[in-house]
């Protein structure tokens, strides 16, 4: 790899782990202020002033707010992420059980996203101010207008009236063999031990949820990938292999297409963010018990250790998911590469 | 072809004498504008939304269902003259309910632009015109502001303090400038490069000056597109909130929650979701349409 892209790449990584510090310093602080005292809570009304006392000191809340942060940090550097109220448990076994979940559920949006949205985009480019056109503006603006929970909820009845026992709840049927790693994701571990049924009844729970959650960001997506299509048909070089007599799928699929991911790609890194928070409606309403279910519980039970998890998971799963996008970018676009302003 | 063609084709048409005064920019603005059926439907259905929140008292046929009324007899009605889009579980009507939960919708995307479009305009606008290390400091903040996915942190913050939708939409606003900062930032460092810019600086132009008669009157454009688009966010976002269980104190209703609500009842009381779910749609769909409009008539991008 070239100096200058591992610079950018750098660069680009320093100012992310600026970014997760921001985050963990403000939640962390926040919620320090916050009257409302962990100890108590743990331990319940019932506990005697010199039981808290007690727990205060062990878990250190008797030190300053910065003091107490920064050993939170070092424990985190070293995958202790503290423990959950709720589960009991050590957060980051948590953080390893619910994570798969999510992580397949995403991944599979997105690989519908880029299936549906791009070949949409450079369609209605191509026959821009037709049917073709103006339906798939129609259905961009329904992507942009509705909100996930009720794609959620509508897909849900349909798969629940219309197809006879297709699975609306749930990753899997528990009462079929649940492969046991390596990965945590169903898909691929299936595959791994050669399980077929296991396969295809993930894949079936996985369809709904992974539709609804990709529908948010489709039309996003098609609408910016078509605006781009359109901008750079009146590129000179573009011109210039038309009046040569280059066939138009060429000029499509070898010059038009590459140039025109740059914008799209760009807009995906940053509605990654809305993924993730459309992860926690999505879960929620199809059951699938994972990482933002997990979080909304921690939330809702005020498991600070928890949530301070998700919030850092969730923090690096963006940051992890531009970090890729930029990698694309720069090999797509040169320009990329000087960390020129975008 | 340019709107003066248009009309001296028309005037030329109906056998009129060519009006060849030139046509002011605000009648080419409307023009534009009122050629753009969508952009027109759009601006009726948030003139229509805005209406229905002033006056949701006259409209609701019930107006106090959104108190703690309980009528056992008459809940899971299905819709009929007497309840249009029926009633829930404690036997409100679900369509005055409704109409009160725009009031809702319309007061978030108030709090939250209102704070978040000045202050992310003004920031981008200081960034853009100062540069040097007002810039670097502005810019560099606003990218890592932008980073934080905004549901996380309503949650986070919801967590902390009481899991109130005042409390998400406010942390929500901790993060939302981010966008107008970026965007207003890019605009000012194109119009710096401008003639007049340069031309009321040698002038002897103050800071001020330049800065609010100079800039700013070029990128209200931008902002009022931006913003628009924005309303509909928000109201999308206050909505996914209150769905996740981070309503307004009840009975007072709003859409999400209601929307919740109702989802227990599915499919059979499908009334319960399909009016407030309908109102989401409505509410966004003509901000998005609006915003698109005024996007094409200004000829912005945003």
């Amino acid at each position: 790899m070239r100096a200058d892209l591992i610079e950018a790449i750098l660069r680009r990584l320093l100012g992310f782990v600026l970014v997760l510090l921001v985050l963990s310093l403000m939640i962390f602080v926040l919620a320090r202020i916050v009257p409302g005292d962990p100890a108590r809570m743990a331990l319940g009304p019932s506990a005697t002033a010199e039981q808290v006392t007690a727990l205060q000191q062990e878990m250190g809340l008797d030190r300053p707010v910065l003091v107490q942060y920064a050993s939170y940090l070092g424990g985190a550097l070293q995958g202790d992420l503290g423990r959950s109220l709720v589960t009991n448990r050590p957060v980051i076994r948590d953080v390893a059980e619910f994570l798969p979940a999510t992580l397949e559920l995403v991944i599979i949006t997105i690989a519908i996203m880029i299936v549906v949205a791009i070949p949409l985009g450079v369609t209605t480019a191509r026959y821009r101010d037709s049917w073709i056109d103006n339906g798939g503006r129609v259905f961009s603006l329904i992507g942009v207008t509705i909100p996930s929970f009720l794609f959620a909820i509508g897909l849900q009845l349909l798969a629940a009236n219309f197809i006879p026992g297709w699975p609306i709840l749930g990753r899997v049927d528990r009462t079929l063999p649940i492969p046991d790693g390596p990965t945590g994701l169903l898909l691929l571990d299936s595959l791994v031990h050669g399980q077929g049924a296991v396969f295809v009844d993930a894949a079936q729970h996985l369809a709904f949820p992974a539709l609804a959650l990709a529908m948010a960001s489709i039309g996003q997506i098609t609408r910016i990938t078509r605006s781009a299509m359109i901008e750079n048909q009146r590129k000179d070089h573009v011109l210039t292999l038309r009046s040569f007599g280059v066939p138009d799928r060429v000029i499509v699929f070898r010059y038009l297409l590459k140039l025109s991911s740059v914008a799209p790609l760009t807009i995906m890194g940053l509605e990654f963010a809305s993924l993730i928070g459309n992860a926690f409606v999505v879960e929620m309403v199809f059951g699938w018990g994972g990482f933002a279910s997990y979080g909304l519980t921690a939330i809702l039970q005020k498991d600070l250790n928890a949530l301070m998890a998700v919030v850092l998971v969730s923090g690096l799963f963006f940051i992890l998911a531009n970090l890729v996008i930029d990698l694309i970018l720069s090999l797509i676009d040169p320009r990329q590469r000087r960390g020129a302003p975008a | 072809m340019s709107m003066t063609d248009d009309r001296l084709t028309e005037d030329l048409a109906e056998g009129r004498p060519a009006d060849t005064a030139p046509l002011s920019a605000g009648y080419m603005t409307w023009y534009r504008f009122s050629r753009n059926p969508a952009a027109v439907i759009g601006a009726l259905i948030v003139i229509s939304t805005i209406l229905c929140a002033i006056f949701a008292p006259l409209i609701a046929p019930y107006p106090d269902h959104i108190g703690t009324v309980v009528d056992f007899r008459s809940r899971h009605l299905p819709p009929d003259a007497e309840h249009w889009m029926g009633t829930d579980k404690a036997g409100r009507d679900i369509f005055s309910r409704t109409v009160f939960g725009f009031r809702v919708s319309l007061l978030l995307v108030v709090g939250v632009l209102g704070i978040s479009v000045p202050v992310g305009s003004l920031l981008g606008m200081t960034a853009g015109y100062f540069g040097g290390w007002t810039e670097r400091l502005i810019t560099g903040f606003t990218d890592v502001m932008l980073a934080i996915p905004p549901l996380v942190m309503a949650l986070a913050i919801g967590n902390v303090l009481e899991p109130t939708l005042v409390n998400a939409m406010i942390a929500v606003t901790l993060l939302w400038w981010t966008w107008h900062a970026r965007l207003i930032y890019r605009v000012t460092s194109q119009i710096m490069a401008e003639d007049y810019v340069e031309a009321a600086r040698l002038a002897g132009a103050s800071h001020w000056h330049i800065l609010l008669r100079e800039i700013l009157p070029n990128c209200v454009s931008v902002i009022s597109v931006k913003t628009t688009l924005d309303a509909a966010f928000v109201i999308l976002f206050g909505a996914t909130l209150s769905f996740l269980g981070f309503g307004v104190r009840p009975p007072t209703p709003d859409l999400g929650s209601m929307v919740a609500d109702g989802r227990q009842f599915l499919p059979e009381m499908w009334w319960e979701v399909l009016a407030p779910g309908f109102a989401i749609f409505y509410a966004t769909l003509g901000f998005n349409l609006l915003g698109d409009g005024l996007r094409d008539m200004f000829d912005v991008e945003a």
